[in-house]
């Protein structure tokens, strides 16, 4: 029988995918920009796009990171239950406002952090969650 | 108009169904494996490549690939503010194939952050 309590292991993984999959947003949309000449309207120019984004070295490390991203998730799952690691996951939803305002300076609405107050209280409860005993479970 | 939001959701929908297909066969193939996470290298690869070998995780990729082609085509059609928010059914989706295909036990504290999550995406995708 599998313990399935989010350990601080399972927590810094958990972590790390998620930091790695917005970078992976990242050098993906950075592919695009070298592309982003032509407009894709029809087969020939989506060809073309196509040709460029795959000739940019930021997309082989964006499929590079989607690897490490599958590894670390695949480890992640052995451990706990799915519907705790995909929620817990939810975390980018707080990262990335968080990164934008820190490193980007934007500007965050109230409606927003309001949203991300309730992204973290639900990650906190289902991250408990994980620690009651099935006896306890109704 | 109406009836363009409808297939929206509906398209919508239909991508965060096939995910969780996907996170299904995953995490079904991983539990046969029976792997104790470690810094390991060696043992990594070596799990890795037995979770490859198996043909049900190539089934989930197969639906991984409908739903990224899906979001595609949502997102040619709708807001990513709206996209984004919408998707956050996905949630909702996973845990209740937890529950009754996975057998997973959700309690109450559960069920109430993953519903959490829910209102928090919808509020920081609209705003």
């Amino acid at each position: 029988m599998f313990k399935k309590k989010v350990t601080f292991k399972i927590l810094l993984l958990l972590i790390a995918s998620d930091i790695l999959e917005t970078a992976v947003h990242f050098f993906f949309k950075k592919s695009t920009l070298s592309a982003s000449q032509g407009q894709v309207t029809d087969l020939t120019s989506a060809e073309v796009f196509l040709k460029v984004v795959f000739s940019s070295g930021f997309l082989w490390v964006g499929l590079l990171i989607v690897a490490a991203v599958f590894i670390i998730w695949s480890m992640v799952l052995s451990k706990i239950d799915l519907s705790v690691a995909v929620p817990i996951a939810s975390f980018s939803y707080i990262l990335v406002p968080g990164v934008s305002v820190i490193f980007l300076h934007e500007q965050i609405t109230a409606w927003r952090w309001l949203g991300v107050f309730f992204v973290l209280a639900g990650v906190v409860l289902v991250s408990l969650s994980s620690k009651e005993r099935a006896g306890q479970v109704k | 108009m109406k009836q363009g939001l409808l297939m929206v959701l509906l398209l919508i929908a239909l991508t965060s169904l096939c995910d969780t297909i996907n996170q299904l066969f995953l995490k079904s193939t991983i539990d046969s494996l029976k792997f104790n996470p470690t810094l390991n290298i060696i043992k990594i690869f070596k799990f890795v490549f037995q979770l490859i070998s198996k043909p049900r995780l190539w089934l989930g990729f197969a639906f991984s690939l409908i739903s990224l082609s899906v979001w595609l085509v949502v997102l040619s059609k709708a807001d990513l503010n709206f996209a984004f928010s919408a998707d956050s059914m996905h949630y909702i989706f996973i845990a209740l194939a937890s529950r009754f295909v996975l057998k997973e036990k959700m309690g109450a504290r559960r069920w109430l952050g993953t519903g959490l999550i829910v209102v928090g995406i919808v509020f920081v995708s609209l705003s």
